[in-house]
């Protein structure tokens, strides 16, 4: 990594920066140089204009998609950006006005949309208010006319208009009266009664007697002819939602715009972005950034290219970003690496060596090879049709490889989507025949040889451990720790081997018990008289010393923890092994047959989930903690740099 | 008297006891994660990930318990135990029986801090994931040890 410093005319700014992102070689950090003739350009409010308008796009969109949702298959999020001509890119910039006020109007419907939804609410209320006066012709609150009073109210019963004026005669035989029934269910009756004006007061009594009420909020209008208007309006308003509505969908065609012009606007604000961090003088500005050893030449180029500017390299310090950089093979687990943590300034770069024993280990878990060609084939088909973005890409390069251990381990072991052609075999000539007898090669079967797998499993884990240790070693070589390098990783490295070499000498032969006794003795000694090389005086030396020989402890967890290669490899063949003999179980009629390839197809799937699950996780895991804990430190920072950030589209290099 | 009923009794120890354990583990974190789930449904992968980590205490307790069905011949028909065979077996289940009914009732609950963590900010998933691992390395243990022991019974007298 090298530091990089671009003075360039301000004239030139533009188009310097567009070339600068749309080639993506630099990471430009905030300048240092305030006060010193130079200062910041704010260009806040601009940014501001560009950030609202993505968020303009990203609501229309929610919109659109809410209405008219977007035909996506199951495996659309594999998708690539849309790649584009670097023409089209100036139209989508002639045509982003246009596309903001569609945006604007899409936003604005649903506004109207949401508006009349609430008032739909409202109305259906005062319809159901209305709902039983609607019959009356006359207005709520008319008492009478010169000669007649009229009550207008309820009563707190059902009556039907025969039964109430029998009970009105009864209630007072003097009325004198005309009524009429407005609307009537349990516990409410509305009506209108008509008296003389002189009975006015009889009459009230009378109805009093009765519970008479008179309505809530009487008012001039007139409620036949208020519910017809309220109905009115209401088809009114739905019209109008439903032209909203259709008009929303006719912009549908107009997403792929919306989402190119999103993303035009979503680079020119990083662009505006990266503005604010330079210095500027009166006529020249100064970019300072980050930018790989490898890409130094090409920027020079660039630049040259581009306008007359001034490009200085400098040696970059300890806070410089970390840009990963590994071959075909290695690359597919820089995500691994990175979830975990991106290396530190002292750190090497591990990808290589995570990379081979990521693969290893998954393939000795998933271990099956009918599942490793499903892998390779699945993944290699999804790269060759969605032709996804780089990171997703090696996603699914990494399951590729791992798909390819995954069927070496799975002939090793045996098993073809478990003994499934052993068992079909079986199924239809009723003969007793095991994997291990079709294939022509000497396998490994985890069920009958476990004991020996664990040991190869813990045998494996020492390999994993000792690479570790050596990442250590190395390290501490480069930072010139010799005591480091060889006192504390050194011996027991040697510790280990010695270990190991007498654990062969156990099963092969009695010399090398003695070879590897003496190594692991000689390396005890030799921890205990460096260890406590940090603590003051005799004494405190030699309980450091001793206590340190105490450490063996995590190292002996660390190797049975491998023990999980067995468990894991055993658990994907056996259940394969169960869902066989459940699909054969059946008979080899036609619904046998057919039961066969259900249960076989479900089965494996299942199978394969689960399994294909844990053995990732647990190979990160043997990654992380095994090995990682050993020698790596982590805790740089990636190296970002100011590029083309879109979501949607991306520019065709140049071929 | 042979051991018929005791190498029964031992695949159902196997499977019942860490099946309880998954169950509880997975069903914890799996209530976890729909909480997570109703504010942020892009995090759906990363939460199957956290939530399936406690189910494999069942996988091990399931593959035991089918071990000794097919070791002790019962799956074939013709079942073929002696008493110390059958009480091997028992014996062996037992190990991972209780291995993986606590270890995975413990290691529900890891995933439930690790589901928070993950929810709180997804860059810690990685070590969420990791630190649920830590705990399975004991059922692990009992698995082993249940294994070793059921590929040998039939070598038994």
């Amino acid at each position: 990594m090298k530091t990089v410093r671009i003075i360039a005319l301000r004239e030139d700014r533009k188009r310097l920066l567009e070339h600068l992102q749309d080639s993506g070689l630099v990471q430009i950090r905030r300048g240092e140089n305030d006060g010193k003739g130079f200062k910041k350009v704010d260009k806040t409010s601009q940014m501001q204009v560009f950030e609202r308008n993505v968020q303009l796009t990203e609501q229309a969109l929610k919109i659109l998609d809410s209405a008219v949702p977007e035909k996506a298959g199951l495996l659309s999020s594999f998708k690539g950006r849309r790649e584009i001509d670097p023409d089209e890119l100036g139209v989508i910039a002639s045509k982003s006005g246009d596309v903001i006020a569609v945006c604007n109007r899409i936003v604005e419907l649903d506004k109207t949309r949401s508006d009349i939804a609430a008032e739909l609410v409202k109305i259906r209320a005062k319809l159901e208010m209305l709902e039983s006066w609607k019959e009356l012709d006359i207005p709520l609150n008319t008492t009478g006319t010169r000669s007649t009073a009229i009550f207008i109210g309820s009563l707190p019963e059902e009556y039907s208009l025969s039964k109430l004026k029998e009970k009105l005669a009864a209630e007072n035989p003097k009325l004198e009266f005309e009524l009429e029934v407005i609307h009537s269910e349990p516990n409410l009756t509305n009506l209108v009664v008509f008296v003389p004006a002189s009975q006015r007061v009889m009459a009230e009594d009378t109805l009093r007697s009765l519970g008479y009420s008179r309505p809530m909020s009487p008012t001039s209008k007139v409620p036949k002819v208020k519910t017809q208007k309220t109905i009115e309006k209401r088809e009114r308003l739905i019209k109008q939602r439903e032209d909203a509505e259709k008009e929303i969908e006719s912009y549908a065609a107009s997403r792929e715009d919306i989402k190119s012009t999103q993303d035009y606007f979503r680079v020119r604000a990083d662009k505006y972005n990266v503005i604010n961090n330079l210095d500027h003088s009166k006529h020249v500005f100064v970019i300072d950034g980050f930018i790989p050893e490898s890409d130094c030449e090409k920027l020079e180029k660039l630049c040259a290219r581009v306008c007359d500017c001034c490009v200085e390299f400098g040696d970059a310090g300890d806070d410089a970003p970390v840009k990963l950089k590994n071959n075909k093979f290695a690359e597919p687990a820089q995500g691994i690496l990175t979830m975990y943590a991106a290396p530190g300034r002292t750190d090497i770069d591990p990808t290589p060596v995570l990379a081979f024993f990521f693969y290893f280990f998954f393939g000795m878990m998933f271990s099956d090879a009918g599942y490793g060609i499903l892998m390779v084939i699945a993944t290699g088909l999804m790269i060759k049709l969605f032709k996804p973005d780089k990171k997703m890409r090696n996603n699914l390069k990494l399951f590729q490889y791992c798909g390819i251990s995954t069927t070496l381990w799975g002939l090793v072991f045996g098993s073809i989507f478990g003994d499934a052609p052993a068992a079909i075999y079986n199924m239809f000539t009723g003969a007793n025949i095991t994997m291990a007898d079709i294939l022509p090669w000497p396998t490994l079967d985890p069920q009958k040889d476990a004991l020996l797998l664990m040991i190869i499993s813990i045998a494996l884990g020492l390999v994993h451990i000792l690479v570790g240790m050596g990442c250590k070693f190395i390290v501490c070589i480069k930072q010139k720790d010799y005591a480091g390098a060889f006192f504390d990783t050194g011996f027991w490295m040697l510790m280990l081997i010695g270990f190991a070499v007498l654990g062969a000498g156990v099963a092969f032969s009695p010399v090398l018990i003695t070879v590897g006794a003496v190594i692991a003795c000689a390396s005890a000694v030799g921890l205990v008289l460096t260890q406590g090389r940090g603590k003051k005086g005799i004494v405190g030396k030699a309980i450091g010393g001793l206590a340190s020989l105490y450490d063996i402890t995590s190292y002996i967890s660390d190797l049975l923890s491998y023990s999980r290669l067995l468990a894991l490899g055993l658990t994907t063949g056996v259940m394969a092994q169960v869902f066989n003999m459940l699909s054969t179980m059946m008979g080899t009629n036609v619904l046998g047959i057919v039961f066969m390839i259900v249960i076989f197809l479900i089965g494996h799937a299942i199978n394969i989930g689960l399994n294909a699950l844990g053995s990732y996780v647990h190979t990160m895991r043997l990654q992380y903690v095994e090995m990682f804990s050993k020698f790596y430190e982590g805790g740089g920072k990636e190296f970002e740099p100011f590029s083309l950030n879109s979501k949607y589209i991306k520019i065709q290099e140049d071929k | 008297m042979n051991g018929i009923f005791l190498a029964i009794l031992g695949a159902a120890i196997a499977t019942v006891l860490a099946g309880i354990g998954s169950a509880k583990g997975v069903g914890s974190a799996a209530q976890t994660a729909m909480g997570v789930l109703s504010e942020d449904s892009s995090m759906f992968g990363k939460m199957l990930v956290l939530t399936l980590l406690p189910g494999t205490q069942g996988l091990y307790g399931f593959i035991v318990g089918f071990l000794i069905l097919v070791s002790s011949n019962v799956l074939s028909g013709n079942p073929d135990v002696t008493m110390a065979q059958g009480f091997a077996y028992a014996g062996a289940a037992l190990a991972i029986g209780f291995g993986g009914l606590f270890s995975g009732i413990a290691q529900g609950k890891a995933a439930v801090s690790g589901i928070a963590m993950t929810a709180k900010d997804d860059k810690n998933f990685s070590k969420g994931m990791v630190s649920v691992t830590l705990v399975e390395i004991y059922a692990l243990l009992s698995f082993i040890v249940s294994l070793l022991v059921v590929i040998q019974v039939p070598n038994f007298g």
